[in-house]
């Protein structure tokens, strides 16, 4: 009898899982639209629950479906395939990948899980490696400035990665392994249960790899081997129809394996909701919040076992929240909430620990004044301990012109607050060379001590400049997207244009007497990234969906781009050196942005075979890297430029006695390496290693 | 056709005559000359946090060459720094004595743009500051920690006034042995300028042009 129950549970699971698309495809037959639309739900648009296709703002959403069949293991892999989303190589060899949203870079990107935000950031970088895929429901993303409901960081857009929620009585799970190039190891399995008015999901995963080399004819490698852990678990309770708990935790720990030297990296996450509707029209939400994040770097000198560098980083942040939703009508919701951020940074170049402290309160109103019409309008206040405090709108609206057709617009403030780095780092390179740098907060201080110790030969600034208060970096994003829909085709257009000032650069404070300068932030850019984003969805079939986008970007610094104009800009020629003037078709604008950007997808599923295939192709046009010729900006006389490049991603899967799923696969398939123009003269440096073909055995259960 | 290869007759001889009466009107001047120096050594001890030191290596616009005259020189290079003679000491180890009245203006331009030394105003070494600001992006160069390289900015050329009252003006091309187009920090030898320069060798004529 119950191992009825358990075959009965384990085919809903699987029956759920791999057919969920024909699943879907049959409703939107037999139903009307509103039926397959009321499965993409997301949240992160406005904080409540609301209907993908009805939203009036440029949302992606990937489904687990999608990262199940690609058989990718990280989040920054799936990002990469989606329309207007990009991942970064940094200019430095080696260095960071990051996230680019509209033409955004990654410090202006707010990345969340379960709608709590993530912190640790390296160079204003955050790494989404670190992140698993394996129990999520879903990734959505809103492209443009969220700073109206979630603060600093949510100019570019937000990243909201949600977790799944147990839906089996029984114990159901899954143990998977995937094995690839470069002995890519991954292990993962993961428990759910819900039983009466509990439920609780288990997730648990390990990756290791022994990395990989993309400048082999010089030392050391670019990915160095490491291994990770990553540790979820997640908690529900229902106590009544009114009342519900959620607590989820998270660790994350990786390691570098780079003897003598040692690199470590901690994340952790424990969050605390508590969801309760005293009336069926109200309804609050109280959240704890708390992250911390530590990395703690030695570098070691291989032969005498000196200590080289000491590189440790703490980060914390507690924040309690408040929020409080009101529905006085379907479509017709006020949505209020407050919160207070407590936040530390420990960090090895800071003289010593350093906190802030912000609190915050917004307010959206969602509602339909006509039936065809729907407005978003929303703002926050943020009140910061460091900094000036800020005020960010938000306005959107929604037409529904005919059944198939609507428009949609959105105009919305960001900001991001100057960060620890920005106020507080203190630091001298003495291995490169002796030069400085200040953040705002000590540099009154540091060029005090430094003129004591008669260290500087001439101050470039005026001194009453110094330690004048940093502005929050600001932006105003307008968006403006038609959708049509019908029968199988999807479309949706939009148009964007971002508008950033108050950027905060390095400037040179003064010169040191050992020929070296002293650096320090100053808010001095204004850029603009403008640009249209095409997304076209097919069904061409009933098992088979087609879909491609495309983003076409103008990123540029007004500043630059103005000197330029007005011939204040030179170059040097690469054949005479001798200096010449830009023109402006010379400008290339801002680095490592490419002017065009596309994705192609096919996913085939032959349901009597229980198989699926398919295959994702994304290109993006030529880029510059960095200023190579000294004017301070990238143009084409520099010799930084990567060539367009495709990348050409294939997976096939098949399930066998309903319990076994196995997946085999290429990443990169046609075996693109590169070439990055910053390398030295007689060797090579790729842009990307190569081919990698997984395997991958999921066991359902 | 005809009419074309009249207009160009016409033309030539129009230049022809205009250009000769430019000759005409200083028959007593030295022509103005431009010329490249490559590789002058500029060599320093000390540096990555430890003091700096070391000669600098005299450059005479007069000869076109490096020099060791104490008092026969214009520019002395040493690293990425360059001396004047003109003005005081700075104070930086192993320096040489100012005797002249050297200066320098520092001007943005293509190196044909910059056509006179009339009007400029000229600074000259002090103590504790070069007139030439050393530094990256103050000066003449501009240097990027991802490549480890010194390149020259684009657009800055550098007037100078020499020890003895002429005119010149540099433009800095490479800080590497041999100019190389896309040098590399970790295989070219670095501390070798090479420059464009053009030198007016008439006492008190500001023409920089050829």
């Amino acid at each position: 009898m119950s191992l009825n129950k358990n075959n009965l549970a384990i085919y809903f699971l699987v029956f759920f899982c791999s057919l969920s698309l024909a699943q879907k495809r049959n409703e939107q037959k037999n139903d009307s639209i509103i039926t397959q639309d009321l499965e993409e739900v997301i949240v992160t648009a406005t904080r409540t629950i609301r209907q993908l296709s009805s939203l009036p703002l440029p949302v992606t959403l990937i489904p687990k479906k999608q990262l199940q069949q690609t058989g990718v293991t990280r989040l920054n892999e799936i990002l990469n395939e989606q329309t207007g989303i990009v991942m970064t190589p940094d200019a430095t060899i080696g260095g960071g990948e990051g996230v680019q949203i509209q033409g955004i870079s990654s410090d202006y990107i707010l990345v969340l899980i379960d709608g709590v935000p993530i912190v640790g950031r390296s160079s204003g970088n955050l790494d989404l490696s670190r992140f698993a895929i394996g129990n999520i429901k879903q990734i959505e993303v809103v492209k443009g400035p969220s700073s109206s409901l979630f603060g600093s960081e949510a100019l570019g857009g937000v990243i909201n990665i949600i977790t799944e929620k147990p839906t089996t009585k029984n114990i159901s799970g899954q143990v998977s392994h995937r094995g690839a190039s470069f002995n890519n190891q991954n292990t993962n399995v993961s428990f759910n249960q819900r039983k009466g008015k509990f439920g609780y999901s288990i997730f648990a995963d390990r990756l290791s790899t022994d990395g990989y080399d993309l400048a082999p004819s010089s030392d050391g490698q670019t990915i160095n081997p490491f291994f990770n852990y990553t540790f979820s678990g997640r908690a529900f309770f229902k106590a009544s129809e009114k009342l519900d708990v959620f607590a989820s935790g998270r660790y994350f720990f990786q390691e570098f394996d780079i003897s003598p030297s040692t690199s470590e990296e901690k994340d952790a996450n424990a969050q605390l909701r508590i969801n309760h509707s005293p009336s069926k029209k109200t309804n609050l939400q109280y959240e704890f919040y708390y992250t911390n994040y530590i990395t703690d770097e030695r570098t070691i000198d291989p032969i005498d076992d000196e200590l080289l560098i000491e590189n440790d980083f703490d980060q914390k942040l507690f924040r309690p929240e408040i929020r409080f939703n009101y529905s006085f009508g379907p479509e017709n919701t006020l949505t209020v909430g407050a919160g207070y951020n407590f936040e530390s940074l420990d960090r090895s170049l800071f003289a010593e620990q350093v906190t802030f402290n912000s609190q915050y309160i917004f307010v959206q109103y969602d509602y339909k004044p006509l039936e065809k019409i729907n407005i978003i309008a929303g703002a926050r206040f943020d009140n910061h301990s460091e900094y000036n405090s800020q005020l960010s709108p938000k306005l959107s609206a929604r037409y529904q012109l005919t059944n198939h057709f609507a428009i949609k617009g959105s105009v919305g403030s960001g900001f991001k607050a100057p960060d620890f780095r920005q106020l507080y780092i203190d630091f001298t390179n003495a291995a490169g060379g002796g030069y400085s740098v200040f953040g705002k907060e000590v540099e009154v201080a540091g060029i005090q001590r430094l003129q004591d110790n008669n260290e500087i030969a001439t101050l470039q600034v005026n001194s009453s400049e110094l330690g004048e208060p940093l502005d929050a970096e600001s932006s105003i994003g307008y968006n403006l997207g038609f959708a049509y829909k019908k029968g199988k085709l999807s479309s949706e257009i939009n148009l964007f244009r971002n508008d950033f000032k108050n950027l905060i650069d390095t400037r040179i404070l003064a010169a040191k007497t050992n020929g070296q300068n002293v650096f320090g932030y100053i808010n001095r850019e204004s850029v603009f990234t403008q640009g249209i984003e095409l997304d076209l969805q097919y069904n061409a079939l009933e098992n088979l969906n087609i879909s491609g986008g495309y983003q076409l970007l103008y990123a540029y610094d007004k500043t630059q781009r103005e000197d330029v104009a007005n011939g204040n800009v030179f170059a040097r020629d690469p054949l005479t050196l001798q200096t010449l003037q830009l023109a402006q078709s010379d400008y290339f604008g801002l680095e490592n942005r490419s002017r065009h950007t596309l994705n192609f997808k096919a996913f085939y599923e032959v349901p009597k075979w229980s198989a699926n295939g398919n295959l994702r192709v994304v290109y993006r046009s030529r880029f510059g890297l960095t200023d190579r010729n000294g004017n301070g900006l990238l143009d084409e006389f520099d010799d930084s430029f990567v060539d367009g490049y495709a990348i050409v991603n294939l997976s096939f899967g098949k399930t066998f006695y309903n319990h076994y799923q196995l997946q085999v696969g290429a990443n990169n398939l046609l075996d693109f390496q590169g070439e990055n123009p910053l390398t030295a003269q007689d060797s090579e440096i790729l842009i990307n290693p190569g081919i990698q073909l997984f395997l991958k055995l999921n066991v359902q259960f | 056709m005809k009419t074309t290869i009249k207009l160009f007759t016409l033309l030539f001889v129009l230049f022809a005559f205009v250009s000769c009466s430019d000759d005409d009107e200083g028959p007593n001047l030295i022509a103005v000359e431009s010329n490249t120096a490559s590789n002058i050594p500029a060599p320093q001890t000390g540096g990555q946090g430890q003091p700096v030191g070391g000669d600098f290596t005299k450059f005479s616009f007069a000869t076109g060459a490096v020099t060791t005259s104490d008092t026969e020189w214009d520019l002395a290079f040493r690293g990425t720094t360059i001396a004047l003679n003109g003005g005081a000491v700075t104070g930086t180890a192993d320096e040489p004595a100012r005797n002249g009245n050297g200066g320098v203006s520092i001007q943005t331009g293509t190196f044909a743009s910059i056509t006179s030394a009339d009007g400029l105003t000229f600074n000259q070494d002090a103590d504790g500051a070069f007139a030439i600001p050393t530094g990256s992006d103050n000066g003449w160069y501009n240097y990027n920690p991802q490549l480890f390289l010194v390149t020259p900015i684009p657009g800055q050329i550098f007037v100078i006034r020499t020890h003895d009252g002429k005119y010149a003006k540099v433009e800095f091309l490479s800080y590497y042995e041999n100019a190389p187009a896309n040098p590399d920090a970790m295989s070219d030898p670095s501390r070798f300028y090479t420059f464009n320069y053009t030198y007016n060798p008439n006492d008190g004529e500001t023409t920089l042009a050829l």
